[in-house]
């Protein structure tokens, strides 16, 4: 006799305000393996594991966890039964210190009173960050951390729990190579301890690294399982996007390189960047490549001008903008998209409509009052909408909120679409969306260059800028340290150009 | 390679409300010495315990993004069902136990609204002022009641040479900050402040932490009352209005943001309170025009907040994180 | 099977009443239909007037504070503004030492000066929030305390009479008032729902983060919602100086709560990106119908503010229970 699996969910059904998400999800997570979860943004991956971590309720159907039927009405319920969840969104809170936020809900206390045994405490979490890899002291303010370090605390914090079973939702969307490879170390260990886990990721190299077993969710039902052996990738892709895709990057047509579009000189801020000097020209595609914590976004954030810099000099189409707003900016053609979409892309609870129109507003403004003009305004929602191919399930005065993460950063994106910037920047435009959706998204870049916009885009993941730039910018501890032609692109040159130099203290 | 904040600059920023309140003790002792003097000191101090103690229960309810308006009314409530107990000869015992059952009834009643039925904290302490007043006039029937001298001792006693209101006011800040910042309930407070739903993801029962907080609140605010009617010795029609808006500027003057999450009871809160009886016993001593204390007061909670929130941005820019080392 | 499809229908309808815009003007109506038989002369024409012309002014503040709502602030100083303005039109104004006094002008210019004192504190506190980021609650606390006390100590707690007719029907004839606040109530609509501003207005209220990053000019747009906020109240000041005929550095000193309760009644959100015009006209309504009811009914004062209070929370409990019928996770 095997022992009972891990998790059984038996017809599992949920709707939201009538549109159903999940139908009738069945499958079992096998006790001591690793299950991968993948499908599209919005195929419901994140709404099963809320129920499955107590946060949400199904409509129908019941679980069976370790042999025992399980139908957790709180999150604590779940923790008590062993089932850890790092959530896809972090949820940290900024205001407490990492171990006081890791044991929220278990604080060591001193014997019997509620007292916090802060020695305790401080030991334990010193112990976790060790096991994650993360050398920072317990008492630091979360508020202080990058996201990939708060993505480690959240690790930290499943791992505090005695879990049996733990919840991955896409934990590595702001890792950095290094912090990935410790990260699997680390899940190994727990595989090895006889842990269960239920792996969900975009990265589908991550999960074949990674997984024992595979479960393909479309549109709310399972679609394919099996080990993961009895998949090759491409049967992967074509199950959770329903259509066979041949290529992952679209091909670049264009190529053909016009005026100068951004022009940054010698920009500095101390502590920040220095002596940044790079262009982009219109019509082009240039990566910035570098690890966490390079000062990538940093730079983004100057050139945006939501951070000020203390020497240099930022032109747009050949017009110098000494100290300029970001609004300045974005009426000489800059557009942005932030890696934090939440705080900096999208206003969550506004509906689709409002998000997608707030940038471009002032075209639509008519007469001395600015009055805007609903039907033109209406037609150019319904243009992005097509564009960016947002879910036809969503309708325009939905909150962003409700949407998947692929959906959201699309909406993210489009919502500079119809002003056609000069240049645009974007900063991990693809971090958490699914395959299917990056495509689109990389072909919505490639468009835009083609049609006369320059592009600087942000990213952490090699392939992607390899696939889709005409020339990469590699970046570490706030220098550019190479400019890579397409002739020229090479992992191995790219990785090394990265590295920080261990010359200065 | 996080920068350790303990440079000099840093050092002064962190401590800017204290030197601002140090400056304006020290302008109002130049303009009246008899202000300086160790006397008018814990005066001032005694002055101020009402108000500082219903503002620590304020912090609570601010801590969790709430606000609690019927404060005031619950001292006024309380003060009129103890006086009719009073002037109906009812032990002094009963009279202070009444008050404070009113405090946390009428904070259990608020914590119900806004935990089980979700109504906005705002909307149901308004309501609850309104109740509360009501209720209480009709008891007093619009008069002013005097209550007895057993009340007034209460004021006037000292226990080892130290003012029983300040004894009191002791006690309260020292539990609430060891409750705020040493157990996983004042933690968790915190955390629901910070982000309800994530806390609730988290696991924590924010409906208990909510409720709990409303219940303090009320307490502190009954508590604050009988030491305020100590001083006062009687009910009157207005006891305890605007009382809200007092204890809520003394938190915020001490660091607590309205959004919730952030402040603390000590120093914050306790200064902020000792602030504003600084400038009123100080416009007293100055003997200046009663028309112009308003006048004054808010210029000064102006310059408070104005330096605080010079000093947040100052120190956030300090303390962010560096990339590179530059010469 | 039928049972389920009318039980459906049922809550189909329940929901349509519960999330329209109209919810509280519904309530509204059942409050008069409950109320209106144990009510002698809550449903003449006479007491139509009185309540109307109590009405106009408190919408035309809750108006303002509607705004400052949208964008996530709070606006505490609206009633001292209205005791400024009441006061500085006054004495520009009145027959004996008004600068004014006289003149075929008054109306107009003692009107405009009292636009512009609104104006001015408002500005103030915009600036106050915006360019040295001190919290709204904080910053229109104290100008409610500085402001009311400058005019009390300015007129040393004196009122000020004699005021030229023409001004004094601004407010005191309703038809005028009336005209005045549908004016007021319109503009504000349009630009609420249809203007650039009114939409970044939202923008700010839901992410001010990414407002800025969108190109909104957050810092404009917050001074903007408080400048309106002072001049609507200083609107507000002249149909209330009108009615009374007096100027007084107290006028309105007690409706406070009224005007953030209205607002919030109607639906307008505490924590920003939500509200609308109307929802405030049925918030201030619905308020306005408890007020005047319990008027007529002759109540003492006390039990006056205790079924207010009741009734406050009543019409807060059914918004409750409308958002938890609503769409999940709001
Ligand atoms: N609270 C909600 N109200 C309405 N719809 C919701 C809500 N939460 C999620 N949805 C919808 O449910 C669907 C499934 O969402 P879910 O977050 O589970 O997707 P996912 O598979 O995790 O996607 P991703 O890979 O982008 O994280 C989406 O279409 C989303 O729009
Ligand atoms: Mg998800």
């Amino acid at each position: 006799m095997t022992s009972a699996p891990a998790v059984e969910f038996q017809g599992i059904d949920k709707n939201f305000s009538g549109v159903p998400v999940l139908r009738a999800v069945t499958f079992s997570v096998a006790a001591g393996r690793t299950l991968g979860l993948v499908g599209e943004n919005g195929a419901g991956k994140s709404t099963l594991m809320n129920i499955l971590g107590g946060n949400l309720r199904s409509d129908h159907g019941r679980m069976v966890l370790a042999g025992q039927p399980y139908a957790p009405g709180h999150p604590t319920d779940a923790s008590r039964r062993g089932v850890a969840f790092i959530h896809q969104d972090l949820n940290l809170f900024s205001n407490l210190t990492i171990a006081e936020n890791i044991f929220l809900t278990s604080f060591p206390r001193l014997g019997g009173a509620p007292w916090i045994a802060q020695r305790r405490l401080h030991t334990r979490t010193t112990q976790l960050l060790h096991d994650v890899g993360l050398d920072l002291a317990p008492d630091t303010p979360v508020e202080r951390l990058s996201t990939g370090e708060c993505q480690l605390v959240e690790i930290a914090r499943a791992l505090s729990v005695d879990a049996r079973l733990i919840i991955l939702d896409e934990p590595t969307t702001s890792l950095s190579a290094r912090e990935t490879d410790a990260l699997f170390a680390l899940l190994r260990r727990l595989q090895a301890q006889g842990i269960a886990l239920i792996y969900i990721s975009h990265i589908l190299e991550h999960v074949r690294q990674l997984c024992h077993d595979v479960v393909v969710l479309r549109d709310g039902a399972v679609v394919a399982q099996g080990t993961i052996a009895t998949f090759s990738t491409a049967a992967l892709i074509s199950a959770m996007v329903g259509r066979s895709l041949t290529q992952l990057y679209p091909t670049r047509h264009g190529a053909a390189t016009g005026e100068m579009a951004l022009e940054v000189k010698a920009v500095s801020q101390p502590g920040i960047v220095r002596a940044i000097d790079f262009t982009v020209r219109r019509g082009e595609v240039v990566g910035m490549f570098g690890l966490m914590g390079a000062g990538r976004s940093e730079l983004a954030r100057i050139l945006f001008g939501l951070e000020p810099h203390a020497s240099g000099e930022i032109s747009i189409a050949g017009q110098p903008l000494a100290h300029a707003d970001a609004r300045r900016r974005i009426e000489h053609g800059l557009a942005f998209v932030s890696d934090d979409r939440r705080h900096d892309g999208l206003c969550l609870h506004a509906s689709i409509a409002d998000n997608l129109a707030l940038v471009s507003l002032r075209s639509h403004a008519r007469g001395k009052f600015k009055l805007i003009d609903r039907t033109g305004w209406q037609r150019a929602i319904s243009r992005i909408r097509e564009a960016v191919r947002l879910t036809a399930k969503a309708n325009d005065d939905q909150p962003v909120q409700t949407l998947s993460g692929g959906n959201q950063q699309k909406v993210a994106l489009g919502k500079w679409l119809l002003m056609s910037p000069a240049v645009l920047i974007l900063d991990e435009p693809t971090r958490g969306v699914d395959v299917g959706a990056k495509f689109d998204l990389y072909q919505l870049m490639l468009d835009l260059a083609d049609r006369g916009s320059g592009l600087l885009v942000i990213s952490s993941e090699i392939e992607e800028l390899i696939g889709i730039c005409d020339r990469i910018l590699v970046m570490s501890q706030g220098e550019i340290r190479g400019n890579f032609r397409r002739t020229e692109f090479n992992r191995e040159t790219l990785l090394t150009a990265a590295l920080p130099r261990e010359t200065q203290t | 390679m996080r920068p350790r904040p303990s440079s000099p600059g840093i050092l002064v920023l962190r401590q800017a409300p204290l030197i601002l309140f140090a400056a304006i003790v020290l302008l109002f002792g130049a303009l009246a010495p008899k202000f300086l003097t160790a006397d008018n000191a814990i005066n001032v101090l005694i002055q101020a315990v009402p108000t500082a103690i219903v503002a620590v229960g304020m912090t609570f309810v601010l801590l969790t993004a709430g606000v609690d308006l019927s404060v005031g009314a619950i001292m006024f409530l309380g003060g009129a069902i103890a006086g009719k107990l009073l002037v109906g000869g009812q032990p002094l015992p009963l009279a202070l136990g009444a008050i404070l059952a009113v405090g946390v009834a009428f904070g259990a009643l608020n914590a119900v609204f806004v935990t089980r039925l979700r109504i906005a904290p705002f909307i149901v302490t308004l309501a609850l002022l309104f109740i509360g007043r009501g209720v209480a006039l009709t008891i007093t029937q619009t008069r002013a009641m005097n209550l007895p001298d057993s009340f007034l001792q209460l004021g006037a006693t000292r226990i080892a040479g130290v003012p029983l209101p300040l004894m009191v006011l002791g006690a309260v800040v020292l539990t609430a900050q060891v409750v705020l910042m040493h157990t996983p309930f004042g933690r968790q407070i915190y955390a629901v402040g910070n982000h309800p739903a994530n806390a609730r993801r988290a696991g924590i029962r924010t409906q208990r932490i909510l409720a709990a907080v409303y219940i303090i609140c009320g307490f502190c605010a009954a508590l604050g009352g009988i030491l305020s009617l100590a001083q006062l010795g009687a009910v009157s029609p207005k006891f305890g209005e605007a009382y809200e808006f007092k204890a809520i500027a003394a938190a915020v003057l001490g660091g607590t943001s309205l959004f919730g999450g952030r402040g603390a009871v000590f120093p914050g809160t306790v200064l902020g309170a000792v602030l504003i009886q600084s400038i009123e016993t100080g416009l007293v001593i100055l003997n200046a025009d009663p028309y112009a204390y308003p006048v004054v007061t808010a210029a000064v909670i102006l310059i408070a907040v104005l330096v605080d929130s010079v000093r947040n941005t100052a120190l956030s820019r300090l303390t962010q994180r560096r990339i590179r080392v530059d010469a | 099977m039928s049972d389920a499809a009318t039980a459906r229908s049922w809550r189909a309808t329940a929901a349509r009443v519960l999330f329209s815009d109209y919810f509280v003007l519904w309530l509204c109506v059942v409050y008069v239909a409950v109320v209106a038989p144990f009510t002698p002369g809550f449903l003449t024409l006479e007491n139509a007037g009185n309540l109307l012309a109590t009405l106009l002014p408190l919408f035309v503040v809750a108006l303002g504070q509607t705004l400052v709502l949208i964008t996530g602030g709070i606006d505490l100083s609206v009633t001292s503004i209205i005791g400024l303005c009441s006061i500085t039109g006054a004495l520009a104004m009145n027959d004996d030492t008004g600068w004014l006094a006289r003149s075929p002008m008054a109306m107009p210019v003692g009107a405009g000066v009292m636009l512009a004192a609104g104006a001015l504190v408002g500005g103030f506190n915009g600036t106050a929030i915006t360019r040295f980021r001190m919290p709204p609650f904080i910053v229109t606390l104290a100008s409610m305390m500085g402001v009311s006390g400058a005019a009390v100590w300015l007129t040393q707690s004196k009122t000020i009479n004699r005021l030229p007719d023409a001004f004094n029907a601004l407010g005191g004839k309703t038809t005028i008032a009336l005209v005045i606040a549908l004016v007021v109530g319109i503009s504000v609509h349009v630009m609420l729902s249809r203007s650039m501003f009114g939409r970044w207005l939202y923008a700010v209220g839901h992410n001010a983060r990414t407002a800025r990053v969108s190109g909104v000019p957050v810092n404009g747009v917050i001074l903007g919602a408080y400048i309106c906020s002072g001049v609507l109240a200083a609107v507000a000041a002249i149909l209330y100086t009108g009615q009374a005929e007096t100027g007084s550095p107290v006028l309105g000193q007690r409706i406070l709560l009224d005007v953030i309760g209205a607002t919030v009644i109607g639906g307008t959100s505490l924590f920003g990106g939500r509200g609308k015009v109307l929802w405030t006209l049925f918030g201030v309504l619905f308020l306005k119908l408890v007020d005047n009811s319990l008027n007529l009914l002759s109540l003492s004062l006390f039990t006056l503010t205790i079924v207010k209070g009741v009734v406050i929370l009543l019409a807060a409990l059914l918004d409750s229970l409308r958002t938890r019928l609503g769409p999940a996770d709001r």
